[in-house]
């Protein structure tokens, strides 16, 4: 199953450098925050988007093996640290299993691709930009623990369902980027 | 970290052309700033002619088979997409002297300038290749 990504790109049967070269002009037309797919069959791409991205500066998410093709995710400028977090209720990452046990939902805001290489167990998954559509899959009376990988969009969507009518929201700090627990691939 | 990445092309075969030209080209998409200085052989990399059959090392003909195969791009669009990303070409002005080549005898879009261009350039590169 593919994962949905925003871009696409048909990188396969190039040798080295063209899935770099071919990455790097296609990151031109994605959007901050923005999912970029790049298909290859070069095996060296593994190694050389994964230095690529962070020597850029975008956050590689992972690879996954399709029939011989290499797919790669990339999502440009991951690095969203440095933009202020203003919902004030919040809790830490350490707190959030023991907090969840007790009735409360985890909910992950990222991108569908970055839940899939890596998310809490049981914790749901509604991407930032679906969440205004889908308040109906939430509950208002339940506790919601939102999370993404550095407390950012969380904040964002932490503020966006009080705006609703939300009144049990928390924001977890500081979120999967630096979760120490497992790690579910299950989707 | 510097951002500058600088390399010395001083050969002229046809695998020095891709270490090259490999090299430049990845260090451009990851946004480096790239100079090449090309000098005596070297500069066959860059030549109108010379650079549409740069030879296989002897005895390395078999290896064309594995190139074509592999689906590796050939010198001559590897060197326009160096160009294209902004890859700086500097001629070595005296291997031309030497060798009795003008400007002219090369691709479009290179500049020609002695050692001190090329150290200039290189003075905050990290790293720099030599091939």
């Amino acid at each position: 199953m593919s994962l949905k990504a925003d871009v696409q790109l048909d990188a396969k049967g190039l040798a080295c450098p063209m899935p770099i070269v071919k990455t790097k002009k296609a990151m031109v037309g994605v959007n901050d925050g923005q999912i970029l797919e790049v298909q290859a069959t070069d095996k060296g791409s593994l190694a050389d988007l994964k230095a690529w991205s962070e020597s850029v500066g975008h956050q590689y998410i992972g690879t996954k093996e399709e029939d011989g093709v290499l797919l790669h995710y990339i999502r440009k400028s991951g690095d969203d640290k440095g933009i202020e977090k203003k919902f004030e209720q919040t809790i830490a990452n350490e707190e959030v299993i023991d907090r969840a046990a007790n009735g409360g939902m985890i909910l992950d805001v990222r991108e569908e691709a970055e839940y899939a290489f890596g998310h809490i167990e049981g914790s749901k998954s509604i991407p930032m930009g679906e969440l205004e559509d889908r308040l109906d899959e939430l509950d208002k009376d339940q506790e919601i623990y939102v999370i993404c990988r550095t407390g950012t969009r969380s904040d964002l969507a932490a503020r966006k369902l009080s705006e609703k009518g939300f009144a049990k929201v928390y924001n977890v700090i500081p979120g999967i980027g630096s979760w120490n627990g497992d790690l579910s691939k299950k989707i | 970290m510097s951002n500058k990445v600088a390399i010395i092309a001083s050969n002229g075969g046809l695998f020095d052309a891709y270490k090259v030209f490999n090299i430049a080209t990845a260090a451009a998409a990851t946004e480096k700033e790239v100079a090449i200085f090309f000098t005596f052989e070297g500069l066959n990399l860059i030549h109108k002619q010379a650079v549409q059959q740069l030879p296989m090392p002897e005895g390395r003909e078999h290896f064309a088979e594995g190139f074509a195969k592999a689906n590796v791009p050939s010198i001559p669009e590897l060197l326009e997409m160096a160009q294209e990303m902004g890859v700086k070409f500097i001629g070595c002005q005296m291997t031309m002297d030497v060798m009795g080549l003008s400007k002219e005898d090369f691709v479009d879009g290179i500049e020609v300038g002695g050692a001190v261009t090329f150290l200039e350039f290189a003075k905050d590169a990290a790293p720099t290749l030599t091939f």
